[in-house]
């Protein structure tokens, strides 16, 4: 088996598809097919922390597991340290870790410990070497004197940190983790982000997906920008926030704002985007416009008699980059992948 | 991989599978005390029938301990495919740098292992209630035909557990295997007297000469060399359909993204 070159990209994909077929109803079975992933391509260097980032359902996981062996691409080539995904996947398997976010994926009527020693015999780590390797792993996700304990008496966040001394166990060339940080307090959160940039600084590369801007803001080098399966956007955080700096963000509270309201907002020839955060009491609408601030009272107007509290108008963010390119490529898109193409 | 290392792998896997297991309070259930409850019915019919005589009894128990290593073979290897298919681990075993089928090997064998606790609890049982003599036949051929229904039981629960790896309500068909093999491989009543029909089924299952291996050594009348070598031989044969049937239905999990789903 031949080994990469150092000019072999870490992971390289050319055109993925994947489409996934089910069915609906009972007793008269109507066989219909998802596009999950609609042809993606890119490629990762070696020491390079790459983030794809997208809503719920873009395509991102479905793209981690194809990458990772435990998908079938539809079509499409992948390679990861040169190793084909589909052919060779025992060479890719070996040189790969990856953490999923959530609870699920340990076995929580045993130790911390158990798990990592068993994971260890089950990728391979040298017996000599194990309990080296455990040892140092646990210090650095922080569990050092809780190993001992049952993962079901863990926190969300201990068991993320697990679900990391995990996918690290066997020292892996690439790593891939698929939304880890979700769930987690903002410190736990914050610990997580320090972890995956030690990896990078340790030479690792790391492919993770998140739909948290800031969290592909502070840690990426690059970003795929990912949306109903397809790459909208692929560059450095400062070159997605360049396609929309001629752009103004107007911020705007609102308290009980209509449906109708913000449609009006939306089908207004100036305005490029809105986006609603709801807040506990209030909604916070983030309009879009290439108008400066002097498209403000216009805005206002067409909210007609909703009541209003605070109003600024600023920069965009990397985040306010990330909702332009979702509403501009969604909808249609999203639609075409979902829809139930019956056969 | 070298075969030292694939035998540390098999080994920590069956141990780490029997930790799993004896944390399952199902499981503690269905291993320690069933075997115990099916020799108590077991040894009142036969009583009722007149089937008093020490030989009988230790047929009966020999039986119902057996019916115990089968609901537990059932559990443990299928059982386990499915409780992992809930936790999210089957997903990380089935992609781990290790051949999956060493570990299933592992897991069907802590599962079968621990099964055979029952037999001795349901013979220990018969000794202690109802005064059952406990004399085996030919001795030393006892631990060979215990080792032979170990091998040929944990073959057959891996080939089970490749099913399980696949479909998510395969568990459902694990439940509806454990009471019709009790009967057809002759746990509870003698394979002879099963229509003719039932007996071809009942020589393809490992439990039915499992069992007659180990009555035969401790019951007699002849020493049960012909049982011990079916056993070796379904062991091979249920080993290499199940590496076949692996290979065909890892392929059709990662073409069907069945892993994940619970």
């Amino acid at each position: 088996m031949r080994e990469p070159t150092a000019d072999t990209p870490a992971i390289e994909a050319l055109d993925l598809v994947r489409t996934y077929r089910t069915h609906t109803g009972v007793l008269r079975r109507r066989p219909i097919s998802v596009e999950a992933v609609r042809g993606i391509s890119f490629e990762v260097r070696p020491g390079e922390l790459f983030g794809l980032l997208g809503p719920n359902g873009a395509g991102k996981t479905t793209t981690i597991k194809m990458l990772i062996t435990l998908l079938l691409p539809t079509s499409g080539t992948a390679r990861v340290m040169g190793y084909d995904v589909v052919r060779e996947t025992t060479a890719v398997r070996q040189r790969i870790g990856y953490v999923f976010g959530g609870d699920r994926g340990l076995y929580d009527r045993v130790s911390g410990v158990d798990n990592l020693r068993y994971f260890a015999e089950l990728y391979g780590v040298e017996p000599s070497e194990q309990k080296r390797r455990i040892a140092a792993l646990l210090e650095l996700v922080g569990l050092t004197g809780r190993e001992h304990e049952k993962v079901e008496g863990y926190s969300r966040g201990m068991r993320q940190r697990l679900h990391i001394a995990r996918g690290l166990l066997h020292d892996p060339e690439v790593i891939f983790m698929d939304e880890p940080s979700i769930g987690l307090d903002p410190v736990g959160a914050r610990e997580l982000r320090q972890t995956v940039r030690s990896l990078v600084d340790a030479g690792k590369t790391v492919l993770l997906t998140t739909h948290y801007m800031f969290e592909a803001d502070a840690l990426c080098d690059r970003i795929a920008v990912i949306n109903a399966g397809r790459i909208v956007a692929l560059g450095t955080g400062a070159n997605l926030k360049d396609a929309i700096a001629d752009r103004t963000i107007v911020e705007i509270e609102t308290f009980g704002v209509t449906d109708e309201a913000v449609d009006r907002l939306r089908q207004d020839s100036d305005v490029g985007a809105v986006n609603m955060e709801e807040r506990d009491q209030s909604q916070i609408l983030l309009v879009q416009s290439d108008r400066g601030a002097h498209i403000t009272q216009r805005l206002l107007s067409l909210l007609g008699d909703t009541r209003i509290g605070k109003v600024v108008a600023r920069e965009p963010t990397l985040e306010d980059a990330y909702v332009h390119l979702i509403a501009t490529t969604g909808d249609d898109e999203a639609h075409a992948a979902r829809a139930a193409s019956v056969q | 991989m070298s075969a030292e290392r694939t035998l540390r792998l098999v080994w920590f896997v069956t141990w780490f599978n029997v930790r799993m297991l004896l944390a399952s309070e199902f499981f503690i259930l269905t291993t320690f005390i069933s075997p115990l409850i099916f020799a108590t019915l077991a040894f009142f019919l036969f009583q009722s029938g007149g089937g008093t005589a020490g030989q009988t009894l230790l047929y009966v128990a020999l039986g119902a301990g057996m019916m115990g290593v089968w609901s537990t073979t059932l559990f443990g290897c299928g059982g386990a495919i499915a409780w992992q298919r809930w936790e999210g681990t089957l997903e990380l075993l089935v992609n781990a740098p290790s051949r999956y089928d060493f570990i299933l090997v592992g897991q069907t064998f802590g599962a079968v292992v621990l099964g055979f606790y029952g037999i001795v609890a349901t013979l220990a049982w018969g000794v202690l209630l109802f005064g059952m003599p406990i004399q085996a036949t030919y001795p030393l051929i006892l631990p060979l035909s215990l080792a032979a229904a170990i091998i040929s039981l944990g073959s057959l629960g891996m080939l089970i557990a490749t099913t399980f790896v696949l479909y998510r309500h395969a568990n459902a068909l694990g439940n509806l295997l454990e009471y019709p093999i009790w009967l057809i491989a002759g746990l509870l009543v003698p394979v002879a007297t099963l229509p003719i029909w039932v007996r071809p089924l009942s020589w393809l299952l490992a439990p039915t000469w499992g069992m007659e291996a180990i009555r035969g050594a401790a019951t007699g009348p002849e020493p049960p060399f012909f049982a011990i070598l079916m056993c070796f031989v379904l062991a091979v044969v249920y080993y290499a359909a199940a590496r076949v049937t692996l290979v065909f239905v890892l392929a059709k999990a990662r073409r069907d993204a069945t892993l994940s789903l619970q």
